[in-house]
């Protein structure tokens, strides 16, 4: 063993160093838990006796049971159709309606599908070229939020301290006389990137003279705009053309994961890391300098570790030595790790051999480092190249300064009225403690809030918003691109959009207001957007195309910019770090956002890419190797243990993870979490770390020097880690003899096959899950990757089912390929496949029991250098084998196979006895323990969401078990009940229409017909299915890369799913 | 030339008195005893081949003029007619000539033949045209009922052509109209002939409660003359669905099959439980005259002791609880089914009077059968579009349509909508509908005016919805349980399946029952069996194989089954 384990891959601390208890739990498919755990209730062990007579009881009671059912009639059901049905309606069949998906800065176009007028999912809409189709996980849970049970029902008036519904007139009434009196209105919102939304405030404001707009967003990126304001004389963020560069390199900025518009980004960076061929194939390469990995930082070739007070100084360090390359004035460097500052000598010499065609970018919040940052893009000519501000992008416009302002205002009594529009500063604002005591001296405040957050919470009228699935609007995410939004469901409760409760206060309301903003949006396009070229007929038919297309370009003059700007004033304005021992960075997850997608349970169960922790932030800790056998990890925690973290005199209890590539001397913790108003899914899970951040120069700081951990205070008993679920293949070493093994058939080879050293399908030989070279290696590798699957292609030779072959060849053969270099493991696929497939969420606590149901898991896998390891993600659902394992062990043929090579499970055969789970090599069966979808009558076997929460959980409820978060079902597939195995379809649902469309269409089967859920979902197109019948299909095309594998091909179960070898671009001179 | 024109005046000659039998096979009532179609029995016999029946051409002839002469005389043929059909002597036709006879002769012929044309409907002329038969254009008479069915005419116009419903039957229009130009005038546009005043227009008007028909300034001369053809034969060639509807049918009255039959189980029974006693009468016998050998004494084993002995009651108990558990099992796997469910539903809707008499198209009201999972129960609105004009029922009176129009909110005194009739309070629509329900019915007293509107309020309402505005809720009849995945369009569309294949003769039920078990026995046997559209739909073209099989002529068809048709997940998923 060495600490630059480059061939081998790994999967978390436990797996690396062999511990035991993991070692025996990765062995078998489910977890031994005690019975009484097992069982739900630890106290349910104290009356578990039972004896004949109980049994004599229950046989008698099933027995009567049955009589009377059979006895009884059938339950009368009643059709109930329209009275008079909507011709664009058809019960049964899916309407789709083009849309956007907008939370702040958070944009994605979207086609909503309805069925029978409620919204069930959300697919990316190709048309838009921003987005291309692709989605995030947000995007693809926003559909739950509309269902969401913390809504606000109707308008709210706070007597006392509770909360009164009034009527919309009465409400309205008050706050136009409040409005008319204020003397200092302050209207905080966010980012809008709506342009009639904007227009409509600019005139709310010119009615009320007296008010003031204060932007800002919840995840800053102030600075970035303020350098750009300096330099280029544009208050904008440029278009970073990740398709065009050549050289990445990113301080910070976790441009895959969620800073600025990371679909877009997505997709063009993985335009340029796809390979096609294998000679002379070409990939950018990508450097990321930060001291947590970021999903960002996970997929990059090379890693650069500095502190995050070094950040700066890395900054500076690169710009000296672009700038000796090219001759500009090098400035004072300041004092950074021997290791990155050998390392940034090189990138410069890297960035310099790429000029304009490389890119810089920087997410930290300090003017001057984005100043540096934006002189070093200007010596390499990226400026108007790479970096373009001819479709500057709209997604971040707030500045956290405007509200220093504000709540030094408030504090000192000169605000009489506050209006918030969708904001929660009183959660996610930096200094939230002055803001509340601030908020507190103000008369009047007005929220437009569509659940009940804190901020709302805190005022006294709340004028409840529309969902944005509800409502009427437009978007422009970038210079020259527009969407519209337009509801796609009635509203579900007494709610008015804001836009239209800002029109009634400015008596421009009517008499209905589901229409009187759309109206105006309609108007304002026509004459603002189409300066009034288009009248009647003409007008409303472009109107029609644009609605119905969702999207909208235009033309736009170009902008060219030249850098303006004083680097030495920048410089002598950057603190210095104070370099202390411990840091900690706070960043922002893929999932909750910094709060705004909490209350999310889809959001809340998926797990965080990089530590795949669920519900809950915790502290990331780093893990050294001591150069021999051992890791270390920090303070020697293991995890899921309990620490008092101390930051600037704020203390607070966060359990912990241990995570590579987590920087010696630095730690993380996300934000968004310790949400206290956030309903009943997320109110009080994991802490809130906003309270721990720090202003500079009135910007908000995303880390903190001079913390202090303490020691293991206790155990986070629901620790909930999927990491080490479902392990696929484990390797071990024999410590007697220093030969590896698999883990999971060790006793198997000791009983019986004590002679047999290898061949026995695979079970002593090393097992094929991930393949991995680096791009110089590369056509050595698929040489060797060729002759490593010839062996296992001579065994697939082989088979159980004789004869099938002749029936696959014919008709459909359904195959998907997913593309490792391509998956940016940004996990919106698995929030789209719960989504399409019902499936459910169950809870931290039974996470914690490794019963989580995604059909679709991404499996994360280390390979590398230790202490700084690459990351591979490879998305892990059925394989749908033709030879497959785990149909031969049903009992009751509950799964089989397929004509069309599918491996089918039929629920209501399923008796439960988990044989095909255990039997199951990539281990993708999950089996309903408990009643997640309450579909049983049973009350006690349906698990709460927040088990060991009690504070909050007293009405802690199931998931799905109220009517309103029903309605987000798929009315196609079948809710699971309890005791039933289940598992990825292959979205058969989806499959079967296809195939009746191409039916009633009298036509072939196209690639467009079928499209799972997963594949819609990805930004990256990473994922590929199809017919592989179809010989000029997409999937034949993929299958024909020589980088392709099948998982675990040496068992012989001839998967239908096919991976390509991960390919990277690391630069081993970077590492010394 | 001399050669055609003599072959022609004879054709003529004999299509002139073909036309003539026609004409007096319909005048003297013929078709009331002669099928129509000349070949099968009634109560007189085919006339096919009836001229080489008679040994004579005179006996014909006279036994048509007067045939119990004949019987009477005892011509042998005559007798044996007379004895075929049940005594029952054909009526004579005195007045008939020689010719008349051969004309009908020659009439039936044709029929038979299949080259009897009706002649072109022009009724003024008669006489002297020498293209007096004239062909049925097939592709016109095609265009004609595409017309019809895209312009919705059903809608309004029976699709029989003989009952007048929102508008008149349609049978014979042409005729009802002095001049063909003003029949185009008003289909395109018969607002502005009213207006105008044209005397028939406006008679039609006032006839049919002053609904105007929509107009369709499209249809050109041309479309109309189609459509008007189509009118002519609506049956012209028999439709694919009917005639699979009529097989249906037939299997549905499957006959009385002893084997099937209780009384088949009771004689087993009998019979068996016969020989049992036999067999232990014997059995006694045997042990008492086997003990009588070895112990000298006759033994005491009658009947009943051997019944009762260990053995057999052993068996019994084995027997007793074998049969007890299949019959649980079957008993158990019947659980939840309902075939034969017939609900009463809140409206007395008749499918019998829709899909039979009126001959509705079931696509007409079930719209989602050809594009979706669900072939949907029509909503009120569609309802309207008949029940707007047709306000009394054959059956019902207003008992039933009242209940449309209460759920939908049209006021049939003043024929409009109303305004804002979720708002109204129920004593505001009990005005309304007692109001109609008095004036349609004379003889009412207030008593049943009043039971009428308590019956639509009892129909219209239940513990949820309070109000009679709104949704009609029906019984769903067919359910299937969650986990079944059911397809219409799959199934009507591109399987092609007749509806009447699952549902059974909805077209004479009165109230609608579950036709089929829709057990998954019953869904597999079907799969197994049904062939699909193979060669038709292009789709299926990637089963390679099987088509070389056509080609090379070892196959003729595929099933359901072939093509992954019994797989779990084409039904559950």
């Amino acid at each position: 063993m060495k600490k630059n384990n480059t061939n081998n891959v790994w999967i978390g601390a436990k797996d690396l160093s062999q511990d035991p208890q993991f070692m025996e739990t990765a062995g078998s498919e489910f977890k031994d838990s005690p019975l009484f755990e097992l069982l739900g209730e630890e106290k349910v062990g104290e009356n578990l006796k039972s004896n004949r007579r109980d049994f004599l009881k229950f046989l008698g009671f099933g027995l009567g049971a049955a009589t009377i059912a059979a006895g009884c009639d059938i339950p009368v059901k009643r059709a109930i159709p329209y009275v008079i049905k909507p011709e664009e309606i058809v019960p049964g069949v899916a309407t789709y309606y083009a849309s956007s998906i907008v939370r702040g800065g958070d944009y994605c176009a979207a086609l909503i599908k309805t069925r029978e007028g409620r919204p069930i999912k959300v697919e990316g809409n190709p048309s838009s070229k921003v987005t291309n189709g692709g989605t995030t996980a947000r995007a693809q849970a926003e559909v739950l939020n509309l269902y969401n049970t913390n809504r606000i029902k109707a308008p709210l008036r706070k007597d006392e301290n509770s909360f009164k519904a009034l009527s919309w007139e009465e409400l309205d009434i008050v706050v136009k006389e409040k409005l008319n009196t204020g003397k200092a209105i302050r209207i905080v919102a966010g980012t809008n990137m709506s342009t009639t939304s904007k227009k409509l405030l600019d005139e709310f404001v010119v009615t009320y003279p007296n008010a003031k707009v204060v932007k800002y967003d919840p995840i800053s990126s102030a600075a970035l705009l303020a350098a750009n304001e300096m330099n280029f004389g544009l208050k904008a963020i440029p278009d970073y053309r990740f398709d065009l560069a050549d050289v990445i390199v990113s301080f910070n900025a976790d441009f895959l994961g969620s800073w600025i518009s990371p679909i877009e980004y997505s997709g063009k960076y993985a335009s340029k890391r796809t390979i096609n061929k294998i000679e002379g194939a070409t990939m950018s390469r990508h450097i990321q300098v930060e001291s947590h990995m970021s999903l960002t930082g996970s997929n990059a070739d090379n890693r650069i570790m500095v502190k995050p007070s070094e950040q700066g100084a890395a900054i500076v360090k690169l710009y000296n030595e672009v700038a000796k390359l090219t001759g500009a004035t090098t400035i004072k460097n300041m004092p950074i790790n021997d290791k990155a500052n050998n390392a940034l000598k090189l990138i410069a010499k890297e960035l310099m051999a790429s000029k304009g065609k490389s890119l810089v970018i920087c997410g930290n919040n300090t003017v001057e480092e984005q100043v540096i940052i934006n002189k070093i893009n200007d010596l390499l000519g990226n400026i108007n190249n790479t970096i373009d501000f001819t479709h500057s992008i709209n997604s971040r416009q707030g500045d956290e300064r405007g509200m220093a302002l504000l709540t030094k205002e408030m504090n000192q009594g000169s605000v009489d009225t506050v209006l918030f529009l969708d904001v929660n500063p009183l959660y996610d604002y930096v200094d939230a403690a002055g803001f509340i005591t601030g908020l507190e001296k103000v008369p009047v405040r007005i929220s437009t809030a569509y659940t009940l957050d804190e901020t709302a919470a805190a005022c006294d009228f709340i004028a409840p918003n529309h969902h944005m699935m509800e409502s009427w609007g437009d978007v422009n995410p970038k210079r020259g691109h527009y969407s519209l939004i337009q509801p796609t469901i009635h509203p579900l409760f007494n709610t008015r959009q804001a836009e239209t409760s800002l029109m009634y206060w400015m008596n421009k309301g009517a008499e209905d207001k589901e229409t009187v903003y759309f109206e105006y949006l309609k108007l304002n396009w026509q004459n603002s957007m189409f300066k009034g070229a288009l009248i009647g007929e003409a007008w409303e038919k472009q109107w029609d195309l644009i609605l119905k297309e969702g999207v909208y370009e235009e033309t736009v003059s170009p902008v060219s910019v030249g850098f303006n700007g004083d680097l030495t004033a920048a410089v002598n304005n950057m603190a210095n770090s104070k370099n202390t021992d411990l840091e900690i960075s706070f960043f922002e997850n893929v999932n909750v956002g910094n709060g705004q997608y909490a209350e999310n349970p889809w959001l809340q169960e998926m797990p965080n890419p990089i530590d795949r922790t669920v519900w809950g932030n915790h502290l990331t800790i780093p893990i050294s190797f001591d150069g021999d056998r051992r890791y270390e990890s920090f303070k020697d925690l293991k995890d899921g243990d309990l620490v008092d973290l101390e930051v600037n005199g704020q203390r607070m209890e966060v359990p912990v993870v241990r995570v590579f590539g987590q920087m010696q001397g630095t730690l993380g913790l996300a934000l968004g979490y310790g949400r206290m108003q956030a309903g009943k899914v997320g109110t009080g899970i994991g802490v809130n770390a906003n309270v721990l951040l720090s202003q500079n120069n009135g910007l908000t700081q995303y880390f903190a020097e001079g913390i202090s951990v303490s020691d293991k205070k206790g155990v986070d008993k629901d620790f909930a880690c999927v990491q080490y679920h479902h392990t696929i293949g484990v390797t071990a070493v024999d410590p007697e003899t220093n030969e590896k093994f698999n883990a999971d058939e060790r006793e198997l080879v000791d009983d019986f096959w004590k002679n047999v050293t290898t061949g026995f399908q695979g079970a002593l030989t090393e097992r094929s899950i991930i393949y991995q070279t680096n791009l110089k290696d590369l056509p050595e590798k698929a040489a060797w990757l060729k002759d490593k699957r010839h062996h296992a292609q001579e065994l697939n030779e082989r088979q159980i089912y004789n004869g099938y072959d002749e029936l696959y060849e014919m008709g459909h053969h359904w195959g998907m390929h997913i593309d490792l270099n391509a998956c940016t493991g940004c996990g919106a696929c698995t929030v789209a496949c719960m989504a399409e497939n019902n499936v459910p969420v169950v809870g931290k606590h039974e996470v914690h029991r490794h019963h989580e149901m995604a059909w679709l898991r991404i499996d994360r896998y280390f390979y590398g250098d230790v202490e700084n390891p690459n990351v591979v993600y490879q998305p892990m659902l059925c394989q749908h084998c033709d030879n497959a394992p785990c149909e031969n062990v049903c009992p009751v043929n509950a799964t089989n196979h397929s004509q069309e090579g599918l491996n089918q499970m039929a629920y209501n055969r399923c008796i439960g006895t988990r044989y095909c789970a255990n039997n199951c090599p990539y281990k993708v069966r999950r089996f309903n323990w408990l009643d997640y979808t309450t579909a049983d009558i049973v009350y006690d076997n349906e698990p709460a969401l927040h088990l060991g929460n009690k504070e909050y959980g007293d009405e802690s409820q199931v998931f799905g078990q109220d009517d309103l978060t029903r309605m987000v079902l798929n009315p196609d597939v079948t809710v699971r009940s309890r005791g039933v195995i289940e598992k990825c379809s292959f979205c058969v649902q989806r499959l079967q229409e296809g195939k009746l469309n191409a039916k009633r269409g009298e036509r072939k089967l196209m690639d467009s017909d079928v499209r799972t859920s997963c594949q819609m979902a990805c930004s990256t197109n990473a994922i590929t299915f199809g017919d592989m019948n179809d010989k000029k299909g997409d999937v034949s095309e993929k299958l024909e890369s020589p980088l392709n594998y099948y998982v675990l091909e040496e068992v012989n179960v001839r998967s239908s799913v096919c991976y390509t070898m991960k390919v990277n671009n690391r630069d081993e001179n970077l590492d010394a | 030339m001399l050669l055609l024109f003599v072959s022609g005046s004879i054709l003529m000659g004999q299509a002139q008195t073909a036309e003539r039998g026609k004409e007096i096979f319909d005048a003297k009532g013929c078709a009331a005893c002669h099928a129509k179609d000349m070949t099968s029995d009634l109560v007189g016999p085919a006339l096919k081949g009836v001229r080489e029946r008679w040994e004579k051409p005179e006996d014909l002839n006279n036994w048509v003029r007067n045939s119990a002469e004949m019987i009477a005389s005892g011509h042998v043929y005559s007798n044996e007619l007379f004895e075929k059909f049940n005594k029952v002597p054909m009526l004579p036709y005195p007045d008939l000539t020689d010719e008349d006879i051969e004309s009908l002769l020659l009439y039936s012929e044709a029929v038979v033949a299949g080259t009897f044309k009706k002649k072109a409907a022009d009724p003024g002329a008669e006489s002297g045209d020498a293209s007096a038969v004239v062909d049925i254009d097939m592709e016109m008479l095609d265009k004609g009922k595409e017309i019809f069915n895209a312009k919705g005419c059903a809608a309004c116009h029976s699709k029989d052509m003989k009952t007048d419903l929102v508008g008149p039957a349609l049978d014979g229009v042409e005729g009802r109209w002095e001049k063909k130009e003003e029949l185009y005038n008003w289909i395109r546009n018969s607002a502005e002939m009213i207006e105008a005043g044209h005397e028939y227009g406006t008679a039609l008007f006032e006839k049919f409660n002053k609904v105007p028909m929509l107009p369709y300034p499209d249809l050109t001369d041309e479309d109309i003359d189609a459509l008007l053809l189509y009118v002519q034969y609506p049956d012209g060639p028999p439709s694919i669905d009917e005639a699979v509807a009529d097989t249906q049918v037939a299997d549905g009255e499957e006959g009385f099959s002893f084997f099937k039959s209780n009384i088949f189980y009771i004689l087993l029974f009998l019979i068996s439980g016969g020989l049992v006693f036999l067999l232990a009468m014997v059995l006694a016998k045997l042990k008492n005259e086997a003990e009588e050998k070895e112990f000298g004494e006759k033994g005491t084993h009658n009947l009943i002791s051997v019944l009762m002995s260990r053995s057999v009651l052993k068996f019994a108990m084995f027997a007793f609880i074998v049969f007890g558990i299949y019959f649980t099992a079957v008993k158990a796997m019947n659980l939840g089914r309902q075939q034969n469910y017939q609900p009463d539903q809140p409206i007395n809707y008749s499918h019998k009077i829709h899909a039979g008499v009126n001959k509705i198209d079931c696509e007409f009201c079930h719209d989602g059968a050809r594009r979706s999972k669900h072939a949907m129960i029509p909503g009120t609105n569609t309802c309207m579009k008949c029940h707007k004009g047709i306000k009394n029922g054959s059956l019902y009176g207003t008992a039933e349509i009242s209940k449309i129009y209460a759920s939908i909110g049209f006021d049939p005194n003043a024929n409009k909508y109303i305004d804002n009739y979720n708002d109204l309070s129920q004593e505001e629509v009990k005005e309304i509908f007692t109001t109609w329900i008095a004036k349609q019915n004379d003889d009412f007293d207030s008593y049943k005016i009043n039971q009428q509107w308590e019956n639509i309020v009892e129909s219209l309402t239940n513990d949820q919805k309070k109000t009679v505005q709104g949704p009609i809720e029906w019984e769903r009849i067919h359910n299937l349980p969650d986990h079944v995945y059911f397809n219409h369009a799959q199934h009507v569309e591109v399987g092609k399946i007749a509806c009447q294949t699952c549902h059974g003769p909805i077209e004479e039920m009165e109230v609608v029952r579950q036709y089929a078990p829709l057990s998954m026995g019953w869904c597999i046997n079907c799969h197994r069996e049904t062939e699909i559209q193979f060669t038709e739909n292009p789709y299926y073209k990637n089963y390679k194989k099987y088509h070389e099989e056509f080609v090379a002529g070892t196959r003729d068809h595929v099933t359901v089954e072939e093509i992954g048709g019994l797989d779990c997940q084409k039904c559950h998923y």
